[in-house]
């Protein structure tokens, strides 16, 4: 209603009461009526945004508004803080939440880290032509999972089938929890490093005590040691397109393709991004992720990839475990 | 407009009502339109606020309950109240909801204060000398311990203190949500909050004073009666013509 219809109305132009009750009657009416409209509108725009498109068990509307606050975030923030650190007396020790893709325990001897997409590959030690070829071995039987939390699985779990490929070839399928198998994963053939820990613990050493934060509502200060991240991307830089531009992006998988992670270079690099071999000063335990996990203080826990196997550099959006399951992929803290 | 002058004349028909323009139609827009988007960001906010209530048994000291130290009285919330609630299992569509309407939220609420500010409404608003006492004597006739509401212009002191109140909480909930949100790129801010755990903390207590406005503020504007609710929709109040105006009041800020 507009404020010059009601000054129209005005009640010095009433002379009886009578009047003064008739013109609050048409007032409240058409009052009454626009909010019914107004109601109606909202109510129409809640059901657009909320019952939209699924996309990654996520409207995609509100899929669109964490990609627009993702993008606002890169703009504003550009990833340059620095997380606090505190005094490792004050580290606690970080709970165990989730073994997704490191459910059997991995010998250690058997891991390598394969990296693709590294520039002039071919004039390194640790060249391969075919990563994937490289077998992890497993001790028999599996970790004790009693006492974790699996607060992620939802009430009924969706199990994957089988790739029949994969199970000819006398390996085990990858991909194999809720959120299915990757299309980031490389494909056999796919030539890059195999590289072994010595290769990563050449790097600078580094300790970081941190607030670990899980998008569960809990956080934890950490204490963390390995390598910079930044300091392994310098060590074995992405190639170059052939414009000269740099990859985006970075994806890391575990050795069983289960669980999955996509990064944006930009946060690879960001100075308090670690390649995690120690937690609380001792060797990393394999719930927590060994040999090689990730800390990123400026990302959530479940960016944090345990038992790291595979790294790419990509200039395609990675794929990501959580985002098929409806949360946001850039996870920015 | 001036019922004062038509009243010194004689020939003037005995008039004793007249409409007051009580709630300005932005106020009013900007209200209604709050109050869905506040019900939205409190349901999403507890949906997410469940996840670290999941496996409670394993760590009963956390964030969210009435405790002190290692002592909790209770968590926040039961799990009977979770499941009444329908809450578990809905991280997802919490956290969607939550960061795509706290901008809606964020601008209504922005909105309101600047127009608040540019339109002089605030003054009708603003806690004064002595509302606390004022605030004091309207709970006890509101319980009926003491007869008589003391006389107001738009609102009374207890009215003036828990509408400021609810704005302040409604920036707090802003700044906290924030300290929250971006916990490492914005860490002085959540510093300044306490850390981490406290921003959390105080977002979700602000939240639980939200709740009890909400009550409070239901069960009053329904003592109330309709000429009042109407006024929140319509704008207008019928008021006896002997009470002072605040179209009067009004003018007299220009």
């Amino acid at each position: 209603m507009s404020e010059r219809k009601v000054k129209r109305e005005d009640p010095a132009h009433h002379t009886t009461d009578a009047e003064v009750l008739a013109a609050s009657r048409k007032l409240t009416r058409r009052s009454f009526a626009v909010a019914a409209i107004g109601a109606a509108a909202g109510f129409g725009l809640y059901r657009w945004v909320d019952y939209s498109r699924d996309d990654g068990m996520q409207p995609v509307r509100l899929r669109r508004a964490f990609q627009a606050n993702a993008a606002l975030s890169r703009k504003v923030f550009d990833e340059r803080a620095l997380a606090p650190t505190y005094p490792a007396s004050r580290a606690e020790n970080l709970r165990i939440n989730g073994l997704i893709g490191i459910k059997e325990a991995i010998l250690p001897e058997s891991w390598r880290l394969q990296l693709v997409g590294a520039a002039n590959e071919k004039n390194f030690a640790q060249y391969v032509p075919d990563v994937t070829t490289w077998t992890y071995e497993y001790s028999r039987g599996t970790e004790s999972t009693e006492g974790d939390h699996f607060t992620f699985v939802p009430p009924e779990p969706v199990v994957n089938r089988g790739d029949p490929i994969q199970e000819r070839a006398g390996k085990r399928s990858r991909g194999l929890e809720e959120a299915g198998p990757s299309y980031s994963t490389v494909s056999a053939g796919t030539p890059g490093l195999l590289l072994a820990m010595a290769d990563i613990t050449r790097l600078p050493a580094n300790e970081l005590v941190t607030e670990f934060k899980c998008v569960e509502g809990w956080s934890q200060i950490t204490h963390w040691s390995g390598v910079r991240m930044a300091d392994f991307i310098e060590a074995y830089p992405p190639a170059r397109k052939p414009n000269g531009s740099l990859p985006r992006y970075v994806y890391m998988e575990t050795p069983n393709g289960d669980y999955y992670v996509g990064y944006d270079m930009r946060v690879c690099r960001h100075p308090q991004t670690l390649l995690v071999t120690g937690m609380a000063g001792k060797p990393l335990t394999q719930r927590h992720g060994a040999p090689l996990r990730l800390h990123a203080p400026t990302k959530y826990g479940y960016k944090q990839i345990k038992r790291i196997g595979l790294i790419v550099y990509t200039d395609l959006k990675p794929d990501d475990y959580w985002t098929k399951l409806g949360y946001d992929w850039y996870a920015g803290l | 407009m001036d019922i004062g002058n038509r009243e010194e004349t004689p020939a003037a028909p005995p008039v004793t009502l007249r409409l007051e323009r009580k709630h300005l139609l932005a106020i009013r827009w900007m209200h209604w339109i709050n109050f869905p988007l506040l019900f939205i960001m409190i349901l999403s906010g507890i949906r997410i606020y469940w996840n670290d209530s999941d496996n409670a048994h394993l760590h009963p000291h956390a964030v969210y309950r009435i405790g002190f130290g290692s002592f909790t009285l209770v968590r926040i919330f039961p799990e009977s109240v979770w499941n009444a609630l329908h809450i578990p299992w809905h991280v997802t569509q919490g956290m969607g909801d939550h960061f795509f309407f706290m901008w809606l939220f964020a601008l209504n609420g922005i909105a309101y204060v600047v127009y608040s500010v540019i339109s002089g409404e605030w003054r009708f608003l603003m806690p004064r000398r002595g509302n606390l006492r004022e605030a004091f004597q309207v709970m006890l006739a509101s319980l009926h311990l003491r007869g008589g509401q003391p006389l107001k212009k738009k609102y009374n002191g207890a009215q003036r203190i828990a509408y400021s109140a609810v704005i302040a909480m409604g920036a707090g909930s802003l700044i906290t949500g924030l300290a929250i949100y971006k916990p490492t790129q914005l860490h002085y801010l959540t510093t300044m909050l306490g850390g981490y755990e406290w921003a959390r903390w105080e977002h979700f207590w602000l939240t639980i004073g939200f709740c009890l406005f909400f009550l409070v503020h239901v069960a009053q504007v329904a003592f109330a009666g309709w000429n009042n609710f109407r006024s929140m929709v319509s704008g207008f109040e019928i008021k006896p013509t002997n009470e002072p105006s605040l179209e009067r009041e009004r003018r007299s800020w220009r």
